[in-house]
């Protein structure tokens, strides 16, 4: 009985965990006892998990990391500092809408990972190119979550505050921020998906160290643990960031708790 | 002498885009002395709450003039405040926080805003929700709370946007009693919007009517009971003949309400 309500009570992690570890029993399996594993074309999760003790955990990747981690802190500290403001401002004042309007609907329909070669081009390959590459992929949702944010604030809100003598400084502070905050939190989490994509891309276009220039070295000469031990390495950071953001979107907005759907 | 507040032919159309135009004021005149408890009566959709605003200086009407102690309104002020109908709490603030509202903005110091706001957290009867927001309130707590916060920076004037509306019955009473008792201790004049009749008659000096939309005020009635009032006078016959000839008057509103446009 015990079980059972522990069961019931933790029903969703427990059927996460099952089906995961499921899907790698079965990868394991079949390349172990059904079909003979050619290491050339594919690999299975045993050695995946020695290549990620070894090249993870072990330290052979951490430059490579901390030189992908240094291009997307950058672009990424920049999308926020200009995404915000100007998503808040467009919402705000009607008619930094209108002009803006035009532009960022063009950019963010537009896949714009096809301008990485034009950006290593004119930024040279390292750093910098890929610090902008993080940046215009990372910036969009954060305008048009501030934006829509700004744009769903209540005006009766507004007005309480007018009318208990609040100037525009307390309209900000006080109602417009607050009720973008969370819209800006949402962002941030498709912001840190587009970022990374945005490192990868970079990486994989021209670039002589990194996370995703190591993925590109290992598929190149057939190091496929090695390889995926990256890729996994990358999903878990990004799980933990996005899901890091959860976590601090209800700490810092506990009014929404309990009532927004996941 | 000029009447504390004065509105003289208050004409306000509201435009929205892509809409016709809503005239909510019509040659609205109203007066109101100091001290005095006024209530507002009329149909719903009439412009009760479009005069609450302008008085608020929260809206500005087309034409027409509105004074308060012979000063014209331009603009919200600290010796007005509101409860309004849609209560208008931040939602990621506290109760407390809420309540403290005004007095934040009026420069207060945390410590005495904590001293003020608890005593009228009490007041109104939510002690122990303090830390509570305001998704975690039932429709009547969030009232109080609205309440609480207008009472709050002690304004002279209270307007009032049909503010016990979402109180089950006894808590209604019991808010009566309380805004009376404040309102005779610290002399305060207070505008009441309310759809009940029984309300008005009970806690005003006199009760405006107002007519259709766009509001007018058709006709006032003054009402001649002795105060302190107490529960008991509504079970007399003065008090239902007050009720009746309210009725009386609203009943032709209410009628073109619902022969004209039904909204
Ligand atoms: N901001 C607004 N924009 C357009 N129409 C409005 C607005 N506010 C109120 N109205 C309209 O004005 C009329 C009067 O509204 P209101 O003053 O709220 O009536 P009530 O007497 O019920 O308080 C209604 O028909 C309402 O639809
Ligand atoms: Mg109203």
């Amino acid at each position: 009985m015990g079980a059972k309500r522990i069961y019931q009570e933790y029903q969703r992690p427990i059927l996460g965990l099952v089906s995961v570890a499921g899907l790698f029993l079965a990868w394991e399996l079949v390349l172990t006892y059904l079909v003979p594993l050619n290491p050339f074309f594919f690999t299975k999760p045993s050695l995946i998990a020695t290549a990620f003790q070894e090249q993870v955990l072990g330290g052979r990747l951490w430059h490579d990391l901390i030189i992908s981690s240094r291009a997307f802190l950058w672009g990424f500290s920049c999308a926020i500092a200009v995404g915000i403001p100007v998503g808040v401002l467009m919402g705000w004042r009607r008619r930094a809408e209108y002009t803006l309007d035009p532009f960022l609907t063009a950019l963010y329909a537009s896949p714009l990972v096809a301008l990485a070669p034009l950006i290593i081009v004119v930024f040279g390959v390292g750093l910098l190119a890929k610090s902008v590459l993080v940046f215009l992929l990372a910036v969009f949702p954060f305008i048009f979550n501030a934006f829509a944010g700004v744009r769903s604030t209540d005006r009766l809100l507004i007005n309480v505050v007018k009318s208990f003598g609040g100037k525009e400084k307390d309209l900000y502070f006080k109602v417009i921020l607050p009720s973008t905050l969370p819209y800006i939190v949402a962002g941030t989490r498709i912001a840190i998906g587009r970022g990374l994509v945005g490192i990868i891309v970079g990486e994989f276009v021209a670039a002589s160290e990194g996370i995703g220039f190591a993925i590109s070295r290992f598929g190149d000469t057939y190091q496929l643990p090695e390889m995926f031990a990256a890729i996994f390495f990358l999903m878990i950071t990004a799980i933990v960031l996005t899901e890091g953001m959860r976590k601090l979107e209800a700490a810092l907005a506990p009014w929404r708790v309990g009532q927004e759907a996941r | 002498m000029v009447p504390y507040i004065q509105a003289k032919n208050l004409n306000l159309t509201f435009r929205p885009k892509n809409r016709d135009p809503v005239t909510a004021l019509l040659g609205l005149d109203l007066e109101a002395s100091q001290g005095e408890f006024l209530s507002l009566v009329g149909p719903s959709g009439c412009g009760k709450s479009t005069f609450l605003n302008v008085l608020l200086g929260l809206l500005k009407p087309d034409s027409g003039d509105i004074r308060l102690n012979g000063n014209r309104i331009t603009g919200p002020g600290q010796e007005r405040a509101m409860v309004f109908q849609e209560f208008g709490l931040l939602p990621w603030r506290t109760v407390q926080a809420n309540v403290e509202l005004g007095l934040e903005l009026k420069g207060v110091a945390a410590a005495t805003r904590r001293q003020r706001s608890a005593e009228l957290i009490t007041l109104v009867g939510l002690n122990g929700f303090e830390q509570h927001y305001p998704h975690e309130l039932s429709g009547g707590m969030k009232q109080r709370v609205g309440l609480a916060r207008a009472l709050a920076t002690d304004p002279d004037v209270l307007l009032m946007d049909e503010p016990f509306a979402a109180l089950d019955a006894q808590t209604r009473d019991l808010m009566q009693m309380e805004l009376l008792q404040i309102w005779d201790r610290a002399k305060k004049t207070v505008l009441f919007v309310t759809h009940s009749i029984e309300e008005a008659a009970y806690l005003s000096d006199r009760v405006v009517i107002m007519t259709a939309r766009p509001a007018r005020t058709k006709s006032t009635i003054k009402i001649n009971l002795p105060r302190p009032r107490d529960y008991e006078m509504r079970l007399s016959a003065e008090f239902n003949d007050i009720k009746a000839r309210i009725w009386e008057t609203l009943k032709e509103e209410l009628m073109t309400r619902s022969a004209g446009d039904g909204s």
